[in-house]
């Protein structure tokens, strides 16, 4: 005769289908996340990704949001194996079993089932990391950098996830078998979830909560910072918080409401009656999409928005060549670099260069009081700033600058204009003789090769006068040319632009970051300059000339149109595909989810849909009516995570300079080219879905 | 075999407190067969829960075969509901998983009682019942009277001092509630089974030695069957119902 062992060897046999699904759903939240943090701890990332830095916090807060996700969709999946399982554990509680047996029965099986599931996916996470990495090597891009070498601690974090979700587990079980009353373990498997019905304000309450807590928690820390002279801003986060409740306000809306008034509140009245009475689960499972989704779109748009407003500045600048170096260095010269043409069969047309200088500038520094709290001090040697005189510029613009004596005009980018006004005074410092005058800030102008870093113009006898014994190690050119056939100079570009790394003396070997006039003057006031205290932010190498570190970073990179628009994809490569692989795990974990959601909703409303059947609803009414859950919940959170994350780029942009320029616009308008690419993608995996749910409904 | 005394309890919903039972006295005697009557809410289905300590009651005494229930701890209450209890629900509360012959085994295999007596004891059940062919089905493949003559079987697998049966019709055609309610009495006559059946079935209740008639949460009247012909218990039955629900003429 069979013992209780072999009783529950074949329950589980025959609910297998349950016990996958517990087992699938572990698996792929580990299996995503030990991916994600593969990558997010790999050294090849790290390296690319300074320390401290936006990107950096942004994987990591888009790491944050797919853990909660995962972990939320875990324990919903948990909690539909303890609603199976409760008929099963309350009826052999009823027929006296011990609550001790059954918990010990019940314990073995969950944490046998979800052990070995979440075990696999943090296994099989690293090789999956590695897969889709390798593929973007073999079909995207592939540099000296995109190797990947993995961080064993990653996997300490991937099994800190799964520990959590044991643990999770362990409580929830926990807390199922404790209940004293019987009736309500063997009902649970029936018992509904509702949520509170809510009045008709509560959406749009929602709405304004969510644009009050993001404006808030956007600028709360730019306040404290500027008000308050702290950067103790991390609790600052909280004004986030309306943005959370305003969203959750809205999900409940929109299940229990709907946005649509009038008939259609009765054509859908069955749809969202299931919605509403399994509430509960449907507005977390909702929440926890449109924050993935989110998260999603934030890493996928990362790419546009920064190699958009690259491609623009390249394809605006007013040169195909240009490139700046300290006077005292053996570059190579005009005939040097015509010959070096010449063999290229490359023929340099509209050659200029100007001479200009580096001088001192005043400025005020932030010096910390500890604690997180700084103040400002006035240094009449703050900075670097360059220096032109005004017929130079006309040399090598073309247009005047028409600057008076005693002022200065700044040649700035677009984003940068209007952030100096009249009132605006500089002195500048000699550093040789350290002779300083002072100028007022007359107008701005435009030039792309020389906004970036900002030189001002100055009147051609004040400069004189200001950089008269100026040492040649504080004078600079500036070498600007076109060519003929730009587009096939890709060869001599790059051989240039390793001839002038080559001929670079070990003194410009710096990141764009060091300021000697900084340098010095902390120096001589005894203290250390940061740039020194951080050497990992300054490290450049000319071992490496064409890696992204270099190319981005060095002080002295040339601007070569032809070099920068062939390589950007391999400069940025691990920078861009780091943001690919986040999108697509991100948006794995939503399909992941939502398709769960939805295939509970015909397994949950099953008998329902046969009552509908009984009562003469006819196909068209039960596919419209599966179509109506399925629909919302796909639908919804789609579409508030792009509409969010969209209103979320264009705060930004817009807050950074209280303007959209025309490169930030052709952005977002790639942005919404992917977003609807990707929406696509999603209507057509909620078609499949929709299919899947209709047939298990037997719905034609 | 079963006594009740002073039996009461109540459930909290939000702030309202809603008393079900206040103060109920009721005793079965070994190898009868009584039914609890009542109309929806007077109490009956919480009732019996009491009596098979699924749930909790706040005051009263409740003694089966001579033994108090409230003092005893889950382990002892685990082992009476699994030796003194068997038990038939309106929704049968059978494992789809298991088929019949080991739904009716189930509480000897909790019981720890896997001998082949069991076994032969099980099969003669199903004999017994009638449900002898359908003994390797599933209970997804047998019709709503078999599964409730399965759940019967279940009750009695381990002979125990008590049958409790909540709306063992409810869920069944005339035709099927004629065959459970036979098999209560077979079991009564043959097996020496004691019932306590709650039921809303004027029919089913006219079969019993006794029916309790439960009203506001406490009991209202006994009537007694005493030799009495079916049908004419069942006429005076639901003229002590009409009476009860203040309908009578």
């Amino acid at each position: 005769m069979k013992n209780l062992g072999k009783i529950g060897a074949e329950l589980r046999r025959r609910n297998r289908k349950q016990y996958t699904l517990l087992s699938a759903c572990l698996f792929f939240s580990v299996l995503l996340i030990t991916a994600y943090v593969s990558i997010m701890r790999s050294p090849t990332v790290l390296d690319i990704l300074p320390e401290g830095g936006d990107s950096r916090k942004m994987v990591m807060m888009i790491f944050a949001l797919a853990a909660v996700g995962c972990g939320v969709f875990s324990i919903y999946s948990a909690s539909l194996f303890f609603r199976y399982k409760s008929r099963e554990a309350g009826i052999f509680l009823m027929l006296g079993a011990s609550r001790g047996r059954i918990s010990k029965q019940l314990f073995k099986e969950v944490m046998l089932t979800a052990t070995g599931s979440c075990l696999a996916g943090a296994l099989l996470g690293t090789p999956l990391a590695w897969c889709i990495w390798q593929l973007f090597r073999a079909f995207l891009v592939d540099t000296q950098e995109m190797k990947l070498s993995f961080d064993p601690q990653a996997y300490l974090i991937a099994l800190a996830f799964t520990a959590g979700i044991l643990v999770a587990l362990f409580l929830m079980g926990r807390a199922f078998i404790r209940r004293t009353n019987l009736i309500d373990i063997v009902n649970q498997q029936h018992k509904s979830e509702p949520v509170h019905d809510v009045k008709p304000w509560f959406g749009p309450l929602g709405i304004v909560l969510m644009a009050a807590g993001g404006f808030a928690g956007y600028l709360a820390p730019t306040i404290m910072v500027r008000m308050l002279h702290t950067y103790q801003t991390g609790w600052t986060k909280l004004f986030y918080l309306p943005f959370f409740v305003g969203l959750y306000m809205v999900l409940i809306h929109t299940v229990v409401h709907g946005w649509r008034q009038g008939k259609s509140r009765y054509r859908n009245i069955a749809s969202r009656s299931m919605m509403k009475f399994q509430g509960r689960q449907t507005v977390n499972n909702m929440l926890v999409l449109t924050v993935l989704i989110a998260g999603a779109y934030f890493a996928t748009f990362n790419t546009p928005m920064m190699g958009t407003a690259q491609i623009m500045e390249m394809e605006n600048r007013p040169v195909d060549y240009a490139f700046h170096y300290r006077a005292d260095q053996n570059l190579p010269s005009r005939s040097e670099i015509e010959a070096m043409a010449a063999k290229d069969k490359v023929a340099v047309t509209g050659w200029k260069d100007a001479e200009t200088a580096v001088l001192g500038s005043d400025g005020r520094e932030e010096v910390s009081d500890g604690g997180g709290k700084f103040h400002f001090e006035y240094r009449k040697l703050g900075g670097e700033c360059n220096c032109i005189s005004e017929s130079e510029y006309r040399e090598m613009t073309g247009k005047a600058a028409d600057v008076q004596p005693g002022r200065f005009a700044a040649v700035m980018s677009e984003e940068s204009a209007g952030k100096m006004d009249s009132d605006d005074k500089t002195l500048l410092t000699n550093m040789t003789t350290r002779k300083s005058m002072s100028f007022g800030f007359q107008r701005s102008l435009r030039f792309g090769m020389m906004a970036s870093p900002s030189y001002y113009v100055l009147d051609d006898a004040d400069y004189a006068k200001i950089t008269a014994g100026l040492a040649e190690e504080w004078c600079e050119r500036l070498v600007c040319f076109n060519v003929k056939d730009e587009l096939q100079t890709y060869d001599f570009a790059k051989e240039l632009f390793h001839e002038i790394v080559n001929r670079s003396g070990p003194e410009c070997e710096v990141d764009e970051d060091y300021d000697r006039v900084a340098k010095i003057a902390a120096n001589e006031a005894g203290k250390a300059w940061w740039g020194d205290e951080h050497p990992e932010i300054m490290k450049v190498s000319y071992d490496q000339p064409d890696s992204s570190q270099f190319r981005i970073g060095w002080k002295y990179m040339p601007k070569f149109r032809v070099l920068d628009r062939n390589d950007m994809v391999r400069e940025y490569a691990v920078y861009f595909m780091v943001f690919l692989f986040i999108s697509i795990i991100c948006f794995a974990a939503v399909l992941l989810i939502g398709y769960t959601r939805c295939v509970t909703i015909a397994v949950n409303n099953r008998r329902v849909y046969d009552d509908l059947r009984h009562l003469g609803a006819a196909p068209g009414y039960l596919f419209r009516s599966v179509r109506g859950q399925v629909s919302k919940t796909f639908g919804a959170p789609g579409l508030i995570g792009t509409v969010l994350i969209f209103a979320y780029f264009v705060m930004i942009l817009f807050m950074n300079d209280s303007q959209i320029t025309r490169e930030e616009f052709s952005a977002l308008a790639v942005c919404a080219g992917i977003a609807l690419g990707l929406s696509i993608v999603l209507w057509a995996f909620y078609r499949f879905t929709l299919r899947r749910v209709c047939r298990m409904l037997k719905i034609n | 075999m079963l006594q009740v005394k002073n039996l009461r309890k109540s459930y909290r919903a939000g702030k309202t407190t809603y008393e079900i039972l206040k103060g109920v006295n009721l005793a079965v005697a070994q190898g009868e067969f009584v039914a609890v009557m009542g109309p929806s809410g007077s109490g009956k289905t919480t009732l019996l829960n009491c009596i098979s300590c699924y749930i909790p009651f706040d005051q009263g005494e409740i003694t089966l075969g001579g033994q108090e229930l409230k003092d005893l701890d889950e382990k002892s209450l685990a082992k009476v509901r699994n030796r003194k209890l068997g038990f038939v629900f309106q929704d049968f509360m059978l494992l789809d998983g298991l088929s019949v012959q080991d739904n009716i085994l189930l509480p000897a295999i909790i019981g720890g009682n896997t001998g082949t007596a069991m076994e032969q004891r099980g099969n003669r059940l199903c004999d017994f019942f009638g449900i002898g062919q359908i003994r390797g089905k599933y209970p997804a493949d047998i019709s709503g009277g078999e599964k409730q003559r399965t759940a019967v079987a279940r009750a009695l697998i381990n002979d125990p001092l008590l049958i409790l049966a909540d709306e063992p019709t409810g869920n069944l055609d005339s035709k099927s509630s004629r065959a459970v309610i036979s098999s209560f009495e077979e079991a009564r006559n043959k097996l020496s089974a004691t019932v306590l059946m709650v039921t809303h079935d004027s029919f089913a209740a006219s079969f019993c030695d006794r029916v309790i008639l439960l009203k506001d949460g406490t009991v209202y009247g006994t009537l007694e069957r005493k030799g009495k012909e079916r049908g004419g218990f069942q006429d005076e039955l639901l003229e002590k119902i009409k009476e009860m629900n203040g309908d009578a003429a």
